[in-house]
């Protein structure tokens, strides 16, 4: 009976992401179609004026856009699910290629930012949950407040701006290192835009742990705890900070995803290679393929971020099944 | 005792963060040898055949690879490339070329004129799709002999000698040509100053100096391009020294510039902004209205607020040799109630439009649209900005699916190759010019045939004027070209055209 249980879940669920993704390839490819402007325009730009109608034709040929709407999107989702996503003509390599070396960057960025902004968020909640309505309540909020309302872009410039003039340091203008090649200036590159990140995410963290604190303090359990005469560091960290977990998680994985799409800017400011800037400049010149496979490994990526937060929820509270 | 502990716990924790400040800015690697140039650019390069390349990131960079018959030096004059000189017979249909001699392919072999034929009908090949064939497409047979290269033309044709630099028009191997090695994952093998040896998609472009380059080898040993995507990195990357050479096209980012660290160079672009008009739609179909538009706007108002007062005001004509002057147009200055006069004279009391403007496409577009909007307004005409990225720009241009916009137009050295597509009534953009004459195909026609600049000059006058009597578009200013550079470069100018060629003769020291 459980069994059964479980399996209707598991396709219930495989359906609704099957679905999902489905949906999401249908509204970018037509999203992209409806705006004005092609992969020649795209290209080109006004030096399209001067090509003649074999030219145009031989160049629609080229990009695959000389098939119908119908023929252009079988013929890039098989491909993509045989793992060819296409090729990105203004770059001169696969999609694939190109992929491979702007998501790690991605990823690292997002998870430097995601970390440092939930080791903030925490430490500021709890301070801020500590005392409600003290001076340290009102700074933990004024913290989030701010970090909620200075855009990225206006940090990042400030933090580039400082850096570069007043000591000269500015890491990012080297060559983009890989961990793997140099280690320590792949942390010098990732340091400030990772913790520009944080900080986007340290505010929803931080308010979001402090109103979870509050709300669980309050609980039954937890004056049990303290009447049986635990330490109350032990009752903040075993007790309170434990069960009040699950929106924290929640809001750390919905800012992971947001994370891995939503660095543009900063990706931009700080010269990183990542796949914000390959999603911006693809649309830009209007490479069909690479956005739209792009969309797609992020909207994988989403799926399975909240696959991984449900997974998580089961671990820290037994009783989700 | 508990205080001591405290002070000492914090004294500890300042010393940790103070070291690991110094030890990650001393830990920078060292600057780049002094011999390397790093460059920073926006832009990416976005294909490797130079004939077909029209992204400025791409031009630039493979400018530096290839060479063409003819160069436009620092004076904007035409002055010798791989060609040494050129001779028109008298009826202006036959141009003959000698070639330079001893000059080599970055693989070894010796370029001649059968490379030079060669890559010419490469770009004549309507399959190539070569950006400059409009511009040498009256070439009806080329003939190659020793060191001779001979250009029959259908028509008289002066200009195509200017048409025939720059890297759109750069000199292949015949090899390469018939191999199929051209463009594509294809290393690009030039005659330039500088080897291709590399390129990481979105991240840079290197290159390395070729010691066989016929000027001699060039003193900076490689150069990288590195891609930075915003103009305010470029700077502080500049400011800290990671990179010795900046490109840049915003007026701020350029007022910025610290002159004790950096040097900028500001040379007057010789494209240009203008207020394109649809001469073909309401309210632009009226003579009287285009004329009131032209007459409200005060150009050196837009430089001031707009361009922060980087750029000159200008004509249809930015071409050096045949500039336009900008007094000779119906208001030299705003003139607010002749405009209403023309208002009047239109009989529309009330003129309402939308200006096409791209928010993406040049640093100043939006600002100069605003400019413009509150001016018009003074003279009771409303202009309407409907702002877009500059993709879906391009394409409503091309249409010209505009009643006016905002546009950034491409200059060269040659009138006649600036504005034949666009004024003559066979010209490919003259669907996006909306507007041409019997007497302007004539007056470039002798523009065309003539090699005698008093003759040319006459003929690209006459345009000028009834260009600018018929208000056709307004032409507003002329951009600067800005290169910043580190204090240690020398000998390097800029030029005009933007191209980086100097830099064969730059050194670090």
């Amino acid at each position: 009976m459980k069994t059964r249980l479980r399996s209707t879940v598991f396709f219930t669920r495989l359906a609704s992401v099957l679905t999902t993704l489905f949906g999401i390839s249908v509204f970018v490819f037509i999203v992209l179609r409806v705006i004005p402007g092609d992969s020649i325009t795209g290209s080109l730009g006004i030096e399209t004026g001067a090509l003649n109608a074999e030219q145009i034709a031989a160049l629609k040929a080229y990009y695959g856009i000389d098939k119908s709407l119908f023929g252009q999107y079988f013929s890039w989702m098989s491909s993509f699910l045989s793992g060819d996503f296409g090729f990105a003509y203004s770059n001169g390599v696969s999609v694939l290629e190109l992929t491979k070396s702007a998501l790690p960057v991605t990823i690292q960025l997002a998870l430097f930012g995601t970390i440092s902004g939930v080791i903030i968020g925490i430490s500021v909640g709890m301070f801020s949950a500590s005392k409600p309505g003290s001076t340290r309540d009102f700074a933990g909020q004024f913290f989030g407040l701010l970090a909620l309302a200075v855009p990225g872009f206006v940090l990042s410039t400030t933090i580039v701006t400082i850096m570069a003039n007043k000591f000269g340091y500015f890491p990012n203008g080297y060559e983009y290192m890989s961990p793997w090649e140099d280690p320590w200036m792949n942390f010098q590159q990732m340091m400030f835009p990772g913790l520009v990140l944080g900080i986007a995410v340290a505010a929803p963290v931080m308010r979001t742990t402090r109103s979870a604190l509050l709300e669980t303090v309050d609980k039954d359990f937890i004056r049990t705890a303290y009447g049986k005469g635990v330490k109350h560091k032990i009752v903040q960290y075993k007790h309170v900070l434990r069960n009040s977990l699950i929106p924290i998680v929640t809001m750390t994985g919905i800012q992971f995803g947001y994370l891995l799409g939503g660095a543009v800017i900063v990706e931009k400011i700080f010269a990183m290679p990542g796949m914000g800037r390959q999603i911006l400049d693809a649309i830009n010149k209007r490479e069909y393929a690479t956005v739209q496979s792009s969309v797609m490994i992020f909207a994988i990526m989403f799926v399975l971020i909240n696959l991984i937060t449900d997974m998580i929820y089961r671990r820290i509270d037994p009783r989700i099944k | 005792m508990k205080g001591e502990s405290v002070k000492r716990k914090k004294l500890a924790i300042a010393a940790l963060a103070a070291s690991l400040a110094v030890g990650t800015l001393a830990a920078q690697p060292a600057k780049a040898a002094s011999t390397s140039l790093v460059i920073g650019s926006v832009l990416d390069i976005d294909k490797l055949d130079p004939h077909t390349a029209t992204n400025f990131g791409t031009v630039r960079a493979l400018g530096l690879v290839y060479s063409s018959l003819v160069e436009v030096g620092p004076a904007n004059k035409l002055k010798t490339g791989l060609a040494t000189a050129w001779q028109f017979s008298a009826d202006g249909k036959t141009l003959r070329l000698t070639l330079r001699e001893g000059v080599k392919f970055h693989d070894g072999s010796t370029f001649d004129a059968v490379d030079a034929k060669a890559s010419l009908e490469r770009i004549l090949d309507t399959k190539t799709g070569a950006a400059a064939r409009a511009n040498i497409a009256t070439i009806t047979s080329i003939s190659a002999a020793g060191r001779y290269l001979t250009l029959s033309l259908s028509v008289p044709n002066v200009p195509i000698l200017a048409a025939l630099d720059g890297v759109n028009m750069a000199m292949l191997s015949s090899a390469d040509i018939a191999a199929g090695k051209v463009g594509g994952t294809n290393k690009p093998n030039g005659t330039g100053p500088f080897k291709f040896e590399s390129w990481e998609p979105t991240q840079s472009v290197k290159l390395s100096a070729n010691p066989t380059y016929w000027m001699g080898e060039p003193k900076i040993s490689d150069i990288t391009i590195r891609v930075i995507p915003t103009e305010a990195s470029i700077l502080s990357a500049m400011n800290a020294g990671t990179i010795q050479f900046g490109i840049v096209t915003d007026p701020l980012i350029a007022k910025q510039v610290n002159a004790r660290n950096l040097k900028l160079f500001k040379t007057p672009a010789l494209g240009y902004y203008a207020l394109q008009l649809n001469n073909k739609v309401a309210p632009f179909n009226d003579k009287n209205v285009r004329l009131a538009v032209q007459c409200a706007i005060d150009r050196q108002e837009v430089i001031n607020t707009a361009m922060l007062g980087q750029g000159a005001i200008s004509g249809p004509i930015t071409s050096p040799a045949y500039r336009s002057s900008t007094t000779a147009r119906p208001c030299p200055k705003a003139d607010l109630a002749k405009a209403k006069s023309y208002l009047a004279a239109s009989g529309k009391t009330d003129v309402t439009f939308k200006a096409l403007v791209t928010s993406t496409g040049w640093a100043t577009s939006v600002a100069m649209a605003q400019n413009i909007k509150a001016q018009l307004a003074k003279a009771g005409i409303t202009m309407e900005l409907d702002i877009t990225d500059q993709a879906t720009y391009v394409p409503r241009w091309l249409a010209a699916d505009f009643v006016a916009t905002l546009a950034n137009n491409g200059g060269r050295i040659d009138p006649d190759t600036m504005y034949t597509r666009y004024f003559t009534s066979t010209g490919n953009l003259n669907k996006v010019a909306t507007y041409s004459s019997a007497t302007l195909d004539a007056n470039f026609l002798k523009g065309k045939s003539s090699s005698k600049t008093s003759i040319r000059t006459e003929a690209y006058t006459a345009i000028s004027k009834e260009l600018e009597d018929n208000a056709v578009w307004v032409w507003l200013a002329t951009p600067f070209e800005y290169r910043i550079t580190a204090k240690n470069l020398k000998n390097f100018t800029a030029l005009a055209t933007g191209s980086l060629l100097p830099l064969r003769s730059a050194s670090l020291g």
